[in-house]
């Protein structure tokens, strides 16, 4: 074999891998010089598909953590967020994470993955000890089993458990007053799509037990072509139709839907439809789509909301998703709990976070409260409306009542033997 | 074959004794060096990155007895160790055994695995054995998702791995799994060295080169490649023992393809015709993708570029490159003189 390269070359690259190697191990000790500063970390998704989940969150915690700042920081120290990419694997998001505490100096950590990756942070801030908001992941289990309770970690997003007992009682007082007792489901096919579809429909049961399920589609996560999706829920001919598909899944499948029409012969219930990332993507967006509220700046209907929605649009040039207010409401909490504490310590922290209400634009009463007993979020806006094809996309939206999410929640948790 | 005729020739009963014990002696001295090293770097980092390089070093080094010693371009080596993974957390938490006996139970379930994959597997040739394997690959992973009630489906092992502590080593601290990450990585490089240097190792080589060359002298190749299968799935199963342990969790993404992917981009990286080369692969990777992901949100597009250049620029992994300018150096040296 000839030779294409002359040896120096390889010395020169094997020089600058080790380069690359000593720059990897030396950094960190530089990066510890601890200042009055108090670092952050934040674990996200920053690339491949869900890349918008990471730079949304990252927007809205940035949103705040300038203002906190600006009125002097938490206890006096301004905060210096570390937010870096975990690529959406959780081996990833648990060696981020430890990362950020260990070597960083990180005494927060914000943690905005989805999914695996919040369980797998969840461990490292078991076994480190360090104060830790989940931002992103709305699997109930994570904060309602008691299996996974640690004093250390709390939720600032929704719960899932919540959207279906709303969503159910919403849509069986639709289905009573038209007479629709035949549904189809048609969810993305992973834990979040099987989950939520599951526990609406058991809600919409439990509301309305005459209505059953005709057809159900569980098309793949990021599937492009839903042609026989669509076929097959026109030919079952049910009058209503649920999805909790999400994002670009729940748009392409609008835009697929509309060509045969689908959205005039049935009532469709799409939990995730009022959200900039789907209603701003839609190329003729229906009108009459039944959704629940994710982020959107005319609900809650007040001046704050507005304001800080019309805020983000400013400052990003696009607007917030429900990512951005349930990270942004991470940092609003961390900063009252600190000035409650008047401390940055963690541990302080998270006893004056227990059970801690805050003035919120994201509240359904204008507060948000992180509840002591399960250290998760309660209170946020939730409700149902429909669409219409122009801003502001949602103009009615009936809010979900409070008591009866706690009623049924609680009862919820017994029948899973969480309590 | 340079390096098969020198080291066949040297292969005499005799000197075989001494390398291993030479072998042996220096497995010994690596892991008192590494076990040495939280006294001198008080780094968290670095046990973190020693933990992690334990990990996939066995990993890929196992896709090499595959990849370069036998000629099987395996597409699902990863499920070996999502497998490892996954049997291990489970057995963790739903029985409550101690380490060691989770540990042997998971490497015997690895076992029977692969025996049953690795014998419908390994009759086939080149890209059939490659695609089939990925399709192996691909069917562990769907059973993990939708499994939910065993695996917890896409959301992987919840609740955190206990680790009681077991003979004094207490896995749940950092610098008792490290130890213990450390032991397996060199024990399981020694053991795999051991197989590449054994007779077993050498019609290893052959059937690479020459199968049915191979099966004319009478040896069964089958066999021998089912074997060689086996045992590389069961250090692979380790590398996922250790992860588990390191992230106090398992997630379908360790038994999904592109763990497989990472497994052979390694062994590119590093070389598959040197037995380190694997190692030195990994502790590359992992060192890149830690320094450019601290850098930089565009982490693929370096990762690509680095890959292009030893694809196309060095055109083999950093070791064969390393092995091959010392020889030259060598020779030149030799001619001069």
């Amino acid at each position: 074999m000839t030779r294409t390269r002359k040896p120096g070359v390889s010395r020169r690259a094997t020089l600058a891998i080790m380069g690359a190697g000593a720059v990897s191990f030396a950094t960190p000790w530089v990066a510890r010089a601890q200042a009055k500063t108090i670092k952050v970390g934040m674990p996200t998704i920053l690339s491949g598909r869900v890349a918008q989940l990471g730079t949304s969150s990252r927007n809205g915690v940035m949103l705040e953590v300038e203002k906190v700042n600006a009125a002097g920081g938490l206890a006096g120290r301004q905060i210096e967020m570390v937010i870096r990419d975990s690529k959406g694997q959780p081996q990833e998001a648990a060696r981020v994470a430890r990362e950020l505490v260990n070597t960083d100096g990180c005494e927060i950590l914000i943690d905005a993955e989805a999914s695996s990756g919040a369980f797998a942070v969840h461990e490292v801030a078991r076994d480190l000890g360090v104060l830790c908001l989940h931002t992103n992941s709305e699997t109930s289990a994570l904060t309602a089993d008691p299996k996974q309770h640690i004093p250390n970690a709390f939720r600032t997003a929704r719960q899932g458990v919540h959207d279906s007992i709303v969503g159910g009682s919403y849509a069986a007082a639709i289905a009573k007053a038209k007479g629709l007792k035949k549904w189809a489901t048609c969810s993305p096919d992973y834990a979040y799509g099987r989950d939520t579809t599951g526990e609406y429909v058991t809600y919409l049961k439990r509301f309305a037990p005459d209505i059953e399920i005709i057809s159900e589609s569980w098309p793949k996560l990021f599937q492009p072509d839903y042609t026989e999706v669509v076929t097959k829920i026109l030919q079952a001919k049910p009058q209503a139709l649920y999805s909790c598909l999400w994002g670009g899944d729940l748009t392409s499948y609008i835009d697929q839907a509309n060509i045969y029409a689908l959205f005039s012969q049935m009532e469709v219930f799409a939990v995730n439809m009022a959200d900039y990332t789907a209603l701003t993507v839609v190329k003729n967006l229906p009108k009459g789509i039944h959704s629940g509220n994710r982020y959107i700046k005319t609900y809650p209907a007040t001046p704050e909301n507005a304001a800080w929605g019309d805020a983000y649009k400013a400052k990003y040039n696009e607007y917030p998703t429900n990512w951005s207010w349930e990270n942004a409401t991470a940092i609003m909490l961390l900063a009252e709990a600190s000035k409650k504490a008047n401390s940055a310590d963690g541990k302080k922290v998270a006893e004056a976070l227990r059970g801690l209400k805050i003035k919120s634009p994201f509240g359904a009463d204008g507060t948000v409260t992180m509840r002591a007993e399960d250290q998760t979020l309660v209170g946020y806006a939730i409700g149902w409306g429909t669409t219409i094809p122009q801003e502001p996309y949602v103009p009615q939206v009936q809010p979900g009542d409070w008591k009866t999410i706690f009623e049924l929640e609680a009862e919820w948790k017994k029948s899973k033997g969480y309590t | 074959m340079t390096e098969l005729q020198a080291e066949q020739a040297l292969e005499v009963p005799h000197e075989a004794k001494t390398r291993r014990n030479r072998d042996a002696v220096i497995a010994l001295a690596v892991f008192v060096v590494l076990a040495l090293l939280p006294a001198v770097f008080s780094s968290k980092l670095l046990l973190d990155f020693v933990i992690r390089c334990a990990a996939y070093g066995l990993f890929a080094t196992s896709l090499n007895l595959l990849v370069g010693y036998t000629g099987l371009i395996s597409f699902g080596h990863g499920m070996f160790f999502g497998l490892g993974a996954y049997g291990f957390g489970l057995m963790m938490q739903k029985t409550g055994v101690p380490v060691p006996v989770a540990f042997v139970a998971t490497l015997a379930i690895t076992l029977v695995v692969a025996l049953v994959i690795g014998a419908i597997c390994v009759r086939l040739k080149e890209i059939y054995f490659a695609f089939v394997t990925l399709a192996f690959q691909m069917l562990i992973h769907s059973t993990i998702l939708s499994w939910v009630s065993l695996t917890g489906g896409d959301q992987g092992l919840r609740g955190g791995i206990p680790r009681p502590p077991f003979l004094g080593i207490d896995l749940s601290n950092q610098l008792h799994l490290y130890v213990a990450s450390c032991a397996l990585l060199v024990i399981g490089l020694f053991l795999m060295h051991r197989i590449a240097q054994s007779p077993f190792g050498y019609t290893l080589r052959m059937i690479r080169d020459n199968a049915t060359r191979a099966s004319f002298i009478g040896i069964d190749v089958w066999r021998a490649k089912l074997t060689i299968f086996v045992l590389a799935a069961l250090f692979a199963s380790t590398g996922g023992i250790i992860m588990a342990l390191f992230v106090s969790g398992a997630y379908p993404e360790f038994a999904y393809w592109t763990i497989s992917g990472e497994g052979i981009f390694i062994n590119m990286l590093g070389g598959v015709t040197t037995f380190l080369g694997p190692m030195v692969g990994t502790v590359l990777l992992l060192i890149l993708n830690d320094t450019v992901t601290r850098l930089t949100d565009y982490h693929g597009l370096v990762l690509g570029i680095v890959i292009l250049f030893f694809a196309i620029g060095l055109r083999k992994g950093l070791m064969d490159f390393v092995v091959e300018w010392y020889a030259q150096r060598r020779n030149g040296a030799r001619e001069r003189g």
